[in-house]
């Protein structure tokens, strides 16, 4: 019990986990750079942003290190701690690419996305998420956890990504955490007061039993330095990312009115008869359904009247060499949670299975399909079974897809009419290299509902209010958002619901345009950062960490 | 939040950064760099508003038996002065083997 | 003289009376549960003496929810006694109407509502006491009319089997027993036969089962994650300077996080220094789960409890030659045993507070809270009385006086300031203000100044029985009181002079290195350690899960 990685501080963990002497901290606490949009909240910020990158070598493997300081702000991504893994990341690829082997390990003690710097938190994520998905052609890209926080909201669909994944006992692992789901979907969904019932849904015994994580080993530093130099000599994946048609198989099989029990889940996990998953196009229908603004658009742009889908509440067609993919709601669902256009388990490998169905058909093909993602996804599903099956798997999964897709050539767009709020918009429309979005005052873009923000942080609704009324890091509306740089193009003079020919056209037209913009440009998402707002205002930091990376990686 | 500075004559120049802490609930960190002043500064940003004079005490205690002098940051998220005094005996340590 | 017709059982015929009047819902002692309150109203007067069971721990939550719903028509300034006011409806009870004046020892959860309620006229205080006192008051001049308690199971014969949470029901029970008193037990269950037998069905009058097991709150147990530096530095000098240098041999631990510290630090830095054997092993403590890893590594040879303790039940089961274990397997507590013990047997007592004043006064009362005192105070205190020798309790004995004999030692830890950054070490206690709003006769002071004779802090230890006027004590307590206003009144050069005589001690004059105070010298860093270390044997309250 005495050589523990759980209790060291975030750049104890790292310096512990490599060989004497040999680590070397990047971007540390001597840079002199802290979060700018903590102080304005009258938050005490911390001179690594919660995040230390450390390279070194472990069992004489060059290694790099991304820590995540679990105690200060709960671990949250914000934009400082969120630029300095994504730059870290990049310098690993590069140097993979140029045939020097360099292995990343991420030890995750996370909320997921700071609250106070919602936007950029988000944005981060995924932009980390982009990083994992390409280098894991490379080598491994290992996930450790030892626990106290754990892994939790966006982060967690980062570590559903990582190639493997080892814990402590003392780790948990889930999309939405208890707290949020109480206040959200209410005592009876999630008790987040019984402690028992928290660890034996979450905790990582239960996770390895059911394929979320790969090892569970005693919290020990050299146990944790063997099984990680074992990884990555023996280049251990488990493509965690990539089992959608046995999760779609296991979702037929479940019945969402009932709450599993641990043992039950597992049963099912151990039984499930894997079958092949494809999804036909939308076709039209006499039977108008409840409308959503991701509907109306899905109808408007591919002239598929009250489109009518397999799966209800999963859209896509190929019309006119676009392929159009759209979430919905469902007022009937036999998943309650996902009835208001939510992502649940069944949308985001729904989403994966369309995606990767695709990715297949132009594998060969020299000029890839366009993808454009209608968003209009007004959260997760926050739900029991759902934590229990590992819903992060479902989102990650379809941020994987949309990846690869994208890293093979896909052009993507997404296109925002509705709602964009946290994992919803992770797994279905950060993962596009190019943003567009109507200006209207309905759309809400962020990471977390108003009443769980000011729950989670403490604050009044009021307060909450207050804080994020000019502040683009905690921006709802889609006017502040676009002061952070990452829209491609905001459409001023067509509202979410407009249906003539001249609005259709405009919102015809933006999208043509983002696809011709990114004709020979980069697959990845350096758009965001790249582009003249981003630097003069909305990504300073970033762009000055990256630069500042560039200097100190080698 | 609050912002506070100090600054207090000293004699026994540093010659390394020094960092120790984490801004945790009830704990700080303590950034140490060396300076050519003849004098010490400390900029202090505090989560426990209200506290100068409780931070003035335990910073003179300290400096009048340690004069080391550099440039003191503080990021400090709610620790006693007992925390405080254990942190800044832990910047000494850290000196002490590097030297 | 008497006159001859005097009767000289009018106590007993009341009660006879009052059974008389019920004897339509008592069937052979037992009543049905949905008749409680029927009861209740029936054999209560108005006037009467009520004990109502409820200590830190087990509390008899069903009779006190059924008192609080009496009709204050019929039952009307009852007088309570309770040692512990802990739940809700103890107040509730005179909030209602049904009782005017209380005695009591201990009101933790409640003291903020205690002392609203003591200012605006609703109840009045009779006295507030140390367990063992209270105890005492029932067999003198607080005698009880009626006693409420609890037990975990009767047979059909009424006996009782309060087993692991024995705890005070003994003594209240036979308070009444023998004096004409009605004795009212809730039980969680009626069996056909007891495990054993803790109170014999002579001394029951009423037995009505629970609709629910009583309340039992894991009050003592800490959990080692939340253990600071701070705290294991304090341990590490508590050890050296005080448990090494007086050979305690034995012990009681106040609540709390620095002394679950110290019982981490035994079986690591106390093997580190080559006690083990040598100190503490005897304690009367509750049987916190901290302590099993100092029992593992065979610390401790005896434990005798004031209560039980949630989750440790199957462990002390297994470990009869460490705790006090009946043939059935369980142990039995018995608190007014247990503080009789600490205030008479013990070497030394080492707890926490709240407040210290600049003479080396102690109280738990703050502003707006009226506390009350628990045991610390039989604990914490020097008994005059006590006869028998020992050689930490000689090692505290005064040179210069050929009649002196030793003392017990009496140890406060406290870091010098809260964690909401307030000085623990103060002017004046707020329990003078107190005091005065609520009217005592007495400044509620937890532990005297000259029952104090040593206080930890993280700058160092005051040894204050080695001070010999109250300047010096105060000088003493000023020199280890950091940046608090007291502490501010010491200098260098008063520092050195009272390290020369001994008096206070530095850390390094302990050699104690400040920078070995690290989480990894605890022996058992969470709640998962522990049920390691007691090989699976305890088990931990869902509400202290933090592992899967």
């Amino acid at each position: 019990m005495n050589n523990s990685l759980l209790e060291l501080n975030a750049r104890e963990r790292a310096v512990a986990l490599l060989d004497k002497d040999t680590a070397q901290e990047l971007i540390g606490p001597f840079d002199n750079i802290i979060s700018p949009h903590l102080i304005p909240q009258n938050i005490v910020p911390e001179s690594d942003d919660g995040v230390i990158i450390m390279k070194g070598q472990l069992k004489h493997l060059n290694c790099v290190i991304i820590s995540i300081e679990g105690s200060f702000q709960g671990g949250g991504i914000g934009e400082v701690g969120g630029a300095k893994i994504v730059s870290a990341l990049e310098h690993t690829l590069l140097d993979n690419k140029n045939g020097e082997k360099v292995y990343p390990l991420i030890i995750f003690d996370t909320g997921g996305v700071r609250l106070q710097e919602a936007n950029y938190g988000l944005l981060s994520i995924s932009e980390i998420q982009n990083m994992i998905i390409e280098l894991k052609q490379y080598v491994p890209v290992i996930g450790l956890i030892p626990g106290r926080v754990g892994s939790f909201g966006g982060m967690s669909i980062t570590t559903a990504l990582m190639s493997y994944i080892i814990t402590t006992d003392k780790a948990r692992i889930g999309l939405n955490g208890p707290e949020v789901i109480e206040q959200e979907a209410g005592a009876r969904e999630f008790d987040s007061s019984d402690k028992n019932l928290i660890w034996n849904t979450l905790g990582a015994k239960q996770r390895k039993a059911t394929g979320i994580v790969d090892e569970v080993i005693d919290d020990d530093v050299d146990a944790f330095r063997s099984t990680i130099a074992k990884t990555i000599l023996e280049k251990k994946d488990s493509n965690r990312d990539q089992q959608v048609n046995f999760y779609l198989s296991l979702i037929e099989t479940l019945d969402p009115a009932h709450m599993l029990t641990t043992q039950e889940y597992t049963n099912l996990y151990r039984h499930v008869s894997v079958h092949d998953h494809h999804l036909n196009s939308a076709i039209p229908s006499d039977y108008p359904t409840i409308t959503s603004r991701g509907r109306h658009w899905f109808e408007q742009l591919t002239q598929i009247k009250n489109a009518h889908s397999d799966i209800p509440t999963v859209l896509h067609a190929l019309v006119n060499g676009y392929e159009y993919i759209s979430i919905v709601p469902d007022k009937n669902n036999n998943f309650p949670r996902v009835r208001h256009g939510e992502v649940g388990l069944k949308e985001g490998y729904t989403v994966a299975n369309v995606i990767n169905d695709l990715i297949d058909r132009d594998k060969d093909k020299k000029t890839k399909t366009p993808i454009v993602i209608i968003v209009d996804v007004p959260s997760q599903a926050y739900g029991y079974n759902e934590e229990l099956v590992g819903i992060h798997m479902s989102l990650a999964a379809s941020v994987s897809a949309y990846a690869r897709a994208r890293q093979a050539g896909h052009k993507i767009i997404s296109f925002i009419p509705g709602d964009a709020v946290s994992g919803g918009f992770l797994a279905h429309g950060l993962q596009s290299n190019r943003l567009i979005a109507l200006n209207d005052s309905s759309i809400t873009i962020q990471a977390m509902s108003k009443e769980s923000a000011a729950r989670i942080t403490n604050r009044s609704l009021q307060e909450l209010e207050q804080a994020t009324k000019n502040t683009p890091a905690m921006a709802y509306d889609i006017k502040n958002y676009q002061k952070l740089g990452s829209l491609f193009y905001l459409i001023s003079n067509v509202k979410s619901y407009d249906s003539s020919d001249y609005a259709i056209n405009i919102v015809k037209n933006a999208i043509n345009s983002a696809i011709s913009d990114l004709e020979n440009k980069p697959t990845d998402l350096s758009f965001r950062y790249n582009n003249k707002i981003a630097k003069e205002s909305g990504r300073v930091a970033t762009n000055k960490i990256r630069l500042l990376m560039d200097k100190q990686w080698n | 939040m609050e912002k506070l500075y100090f600054k207090f004559t000293t004699t026994q120049p540093v010659t390394k950064f020094v960092h120790v802490g984490v801004v945790a609930s009830g704990d700080l960190e303590i950034i140490l760099r060396p300076n050519n002043h003849s004098y010490s500064t400390l900029n202090i940003i505090t989560g426990s508003d209200g506290f100068k004079s409780t931070w003035s005490n335990v910073l003179s205690r300290f400096f009048d038996r340690y004069p080391l002098q550099g440039d003191f940051e503080i990021n400090d998220f709610g620790a006693t002065p007992g925390v405080v005094n254990l942190r800044l005996s832990q910047v000494m340590e850290v000196l002490k083997n590097e030297q | 003289m008497t006159n001859k017709n005097h009767n000289w059982a009018s106590q007993r015929d009341e009660k006879n009376l009052r059974m008389a009047n019920a004897t339509s819902i008592i069937n052979n002692k037992f009543v049905r549960t949905e008749n409680a309150k029927e009861l209740l109203e029936t054999l209560i007067q108005p006037n009467d003496r009520v004990v109502l069971e409820g200590d830190n721990q087990k509390q008899a939550s069903f009779l006190s929810e059924t008192l609080a719903s009496v009709d204050c028509a019929r039952i009307h300034d009852l007088h309570m006694i309770m040692s512990s006011v802990s739940r809700p409806e103890h107040l509730d009870i005179f909030e209602n109407g049904i009782a005017t004046k209380l005695d009591f020892s201990f009101a933790g959860p409640q003291s903020n509502r205690i002392s609203k309620m003591i200012s605006s006229g609703i109840l009045k205080i009779g006295d507030i006491h140390t367990y063992l006192e209270l105890y005492a008051r029932l067999f003198v001049d607080l005698t009880p009319n009626v006693v409420l308690v609890a037990a975990d199971k009767a047979d059909k014969q009424g006996n009782l089997y309060t087993g692991y949470n024995t705890e005070e029901t003994p003594v209240i029970i036979e308070s009444a027993a023998f004096k004409n008193g009605i004795v009212i037990v809730q039980v969680s269950e009626i069996v056909d036969k007891l495990p054993r037998v803790d109170i014999p069905s002579d001394w029951v009058d009423i037995i009505i089962q629970s609709d629910k097991p009583y309340q039992l709150e894991p009050l003592f147990t800490r959990d080692p994650q939340n253990i600071t530096e701070l705290q294991i530095l304090m341990g590490m000098m508590a050890i050296r300077g005080i448990y090494e240098k007086h050979h305690v041999q034995s012990v009681n631990h106040g609540i709390g996080f620095n002394t679950a510290a110290i019982e981490l630090l035994l079986p690591t830095y106390g093997n580190q220094l080559g006690l083990k054997g040598k100190i503490v092993p005897y304690w009367e403590v509750n049987p916190t789960p901290t302590l099993i890893p100092a029992i593992e590594n065979g610390w401790i040879k005896s434990i005798h409890s004031f209560g039980g303790e949630v989750g440790m039940e199957q462990y002390i089961s297994a470990r009869p030659d460490v705790f006090f274990v009946g043939k059935d397997g369980t142990m039995r507590s018995n608190r007014a045993y247990g503080q009789m013990a600490g205030q008479y047997a013990l070497d030394m007592f080492v707890g926490s507070t709240l407040q210290i004043d600049k003479y080396g006064n102690s109280s738990t009362v703050t502003n707006g809270r009226l506390s009350g005192f628990g045991g610390a105070p039989n604990m914490g205190s020097n008994p005059t009385g006590r006869r028998h020798s020992s050689t930490a309790w000689q090692s505290l004995k005064p040179t210069d006086n050929p009649l002196a004999k030793g003392q017990k030692l009496v140890v406060q830890i406290v870091e010098t300031y809260n964690s909401a950054k307030k000085p623990v070490f103060v002017e004046h206690l707020d329990a003078e203000k107190v005091q005065k709003e609520a009217n005592l006769e007495n400044v509620p002071i937890m532990i005297y100044s000259e029952d104090t004779t040593h206080i930890v802090t993280e700058e160092g230890i005051a040894y204050l029985y080695k001070t010999n006027s109250m300047t010096e004590r105060q000088e003493a307590i000023e020199a280890i009181a950091g940046v608090t206003p007291l502490g501010l009144r010491s200098n260098a050069k008063k520092l050195n002079q009272l390290r020369n005589k001994g008096i206070v001690a530095l850390p390094e004059d302990l050699k104690v290195n400040r920078l070995a105070a690290k989480r990894s010298l605890l022996a058992a860093k969470n709640m998962e350690d522990l049920v390691k270390w007691s090989k699976g044997l305890y088990n931990p309250p869902a509400k202290f899960r933090s592992w899967s």
